[in-house]
């Protein structure tokens, strides 16, 4: 199916049913509107699209679920950062899992019967995730995980968790599993976070036995696991969460009270253009990845565009929205706060020069 | 035009402009068939010819056959080009020999009373892939001043604070890139004019600092591409005023155009 149909039909199919999110904003409202969503997506098919048939997939190209998640940030259906969340799990399990694993598992999350996490930072690891000390021991045919995740997003919602584990020293002793959240051993603790949405965990694995058959990939695969899936989530989640900021700024264009006063337009047409830059740079990224091409080092690039535009846009709202933030019940108070976090998660702004200049830049070691 | 034709042409341009500059560069790629490759693939030759502009640091008076194609005028003559500030200028042509008067002398710029309305938007682009050029030309004499240079014992590429502005500068310049080949309208073009001028102006200040002393002489090459960024920023409009004028479309559409679409 060729994107211009696919978008034409998915358009009048949203255009008559109706998958408005309600009035309440709750993170459990959110977490459910996501799940509603996923459900009569899949169903009606769209979720499937760009994704394999080994996974109860509809195939296609994978820019598929480009477009659906535009369309469906662009109509505020889903809160974007955890309805994206899906593009770097789902590929994950069909590259690393044992194959009838990740067919009886992905449709679940696809169709929005489960929610997965990620449980890769602890609180000695964050940018420096590579020395993880979550340890998996073997134990007849098992292994027995005992250790901390932290920054574990929707782990109080999820049924699984794709882990990160130390089995050996070096980048080549990590190895992932898939792990039960039912599991005993498992504690989850939500975190308050600045911006009121208690999205984030942290999470205590005590002498949890996991099946050896949920192993991803093999013993030290876990690190590469874990480079191979910046690639999805710098082109696909990036082109979604790019939608969502145009939103944004089309609500502060709406809001504005002097809507006819030309002093702010300076910092409209910068918010602007920053967001159009990390379109345009999005946008030939996911050209890349249709060609095939390998996305590597460069989506660094990407994620400092994206960042910098999201925080300049909030940045813009309040000051173009003076007081409002500040003295209002308003939505654009968590929004803003919550845009502070966007150049540390998913890599740090400092990590992702530290790469450029390292790898885009070749200026050898620091 | 294929891949390996867009090859061959990136290599006879090269080593055009590494044997010329100015009148005598437009003498070489008039025999090469610039009128040509302007009306009959632009979208492969304005890129190619501009960004090399200013990746080599040469200069030609082609902007005015860009402008003058997109008029539906004959190629060939020169005609007043608007400048930031509500000025005019002329970009001469064929070499009268006596210096320009912009901040970049070496382009034969003079400044004219008045001009008419011309269309804009091919001007822009091709303006934009010369800042770009400029600015990719600025990161690499950075980067190669960083890599030789050793202060305390060490180069001063593994300074993390050098590395950042380079690594900034790199995001700019691939971030304007990425507008340039996405603008196909008045509006696109007009942001790949602000985001090139923008990142040209960047690449200027974080080259010019971690080159410290020796990029503030006239001995080392840096500032004449800091000269041409700043000239060229002013031509058709400068970042400032495009920004300027894209708020303002915007606020009065009170919503954001999506340029690019999947």
């Amino acid at each position: 199916m060729n994107v211009t149909e696919f978008r034409a039909d998915l358009r009048r199919w949203l255009d008559t049913n109706d998958l408005s999110p309600g009035p309440d904003d709750s993170l459990d409202a959110q977490v459910a509107q996501l799940a509603r969503v996923r459900r009569a997506l899949y169903e009606a098919g769209w979720m499937r699209y760009g994704w394999p048939a080994e996974v109860r997939g509809l195939g296609g190209p994978a820019v598929l679920r480009a477009v659906l998640g535009e369309e469906i940030a662009t109509r505020g259906l889903a809160e974007p950062g955890i309805y994206s969340m899906v593009e770097v799990l789902a590929p994950t399990m069909i590259s690393y899992a044992r194959p009838e694993l990740a067919a009886e598992m992905v449709p679940r999350l696809l169709g929005g019967r489960e929610q997965w996490c990620q449980g890769f930072s602890e609180p000695g690891s964050g940018s420096d995730l590579a020395s993880l000390t979550t340890r998996a021991v073997p134990r007849g045919d098992d292994w027995v995980v005992t250790g901390q995740k932290v920054w574990t997003s929707l782990a109080q919602y999820s049924a699984r968790c794709v882990l990160l584990t130390r089995t050996a020293p070096g980048h080549a002793g990590i190895t992932a599993f898939f792990v039960d959240m039912d599991t005993p051993g498992i504690t989850v603790r939500p975190l308050r976070t600045m911006h009121g949405v208690d999205e984030f965990a942290e999470v205590f694995f005590d002498d949890v036995i996991v099946p050896s058959d949920r192993m991803l990939g093999r013993p030290g695969d876990g690190w590469q696991l874990a480079m191979d899936l910046l690639p999805h989530e710098r082109s696909t989640c990036f082109w979604h969460r790019i939608a969502h900021l145009y939103t944004r700024l089309d609500r502060l264009l709406e809001q504005r009270t002097a809507a006819d006063s030309a002093q702010d337009d300076d910092a409209l047409g910068a918010a602007y253009l920053a967001l159009h830059t990390a379109r345009c740079r999005s946008h030939a990224t996911q050209r890349r990845l249709a060609e095939g091409e390998h996305l590597g080092p460069e989506t660094s690039v990407d994620k400092v565009l994206l960042a910098t535009a999201e925080q300049q846009l909030f940045d813009t709202v309040r000051d173009l929205l003076p007081g409002v933030l500040e003295l209002t019940e308003t939505p654009w108070r968590s929004e803003y706060l919550y845009s502070r976090a966007a150049t540390i998660y998913g890599g740090t702004a400092e990590i992702q020069r530290n790469i450029i200049a390292r790898r885009l830049l070749n200026l050898g070691k620091e | 035009m294929d891949a390996a034709e867009r090859d061959l042409l990136a290599e006879t341009l090269r080593k055009t402009m590494a044997a010329a500059t100015g009148p005598a560069l437009d003498s070489a790629l008039t025999d090469l068939g610039w009128a040509d490759l302007l009306t009959e693939a632009p979208e492969v030759a304005v890129p190619l010819v501009f960004q090399l502009l200013g990746e080599t640091g040469d200069h030609a008076s082609l902007l005015n056959d860009v402008v003058l194609h997109a008029a539906g005028r004959p190629l060939g003559g020169t005609l007043p080009l608007p400048y930031t500030g509500g000025s005019w200028v002329v970009w001469e042509r064929g070499g009268s020999g006596s210096p320009g008067v912009s901040l970049d002398g070496e382009l034969p710029l003079r400044v004219s009373p008045v001009g008419d309305p011309i269309p804009l938007a091919a001007g822009r682009r091709a303006l934009g892939w010369w800042l770009l050029g400029s600015g990719r030309a600025m990161l690499a004499l950075a980067r190669t001043h960083v890599l030789d240079r050793t202060q305390f014992g060490r180069p001063l590429a593994s300074f993390q604070a050098v590395r950042h502005r380079l690594a900034e500068t790199l995001v700019a310049l691939d971030g304007a890139e990425a507008t340039l080949v996405a603008a196909d309208d008045d509006l696109g073009s007009l942001l790949a004019k602000a985001a090139a001028g923008r990142a040209a102006l960047t690449a200027a200040r974080h080259c010019q600092q971690v080159l410290g002393g020796i990029g503030f002489t006239a001995e080392h090459d840096l500032h004449r591409h800091v000269r041409r960024a700043l000239v060229l920023d002013g031509l058709l409009g400068s970042a400032r005023e495009l920004t300027r004028e894209a708020g303002a479309l915007v606020r009065e559409g009170r919503s954001a155009p999506r340029l690019v679409q999947l």
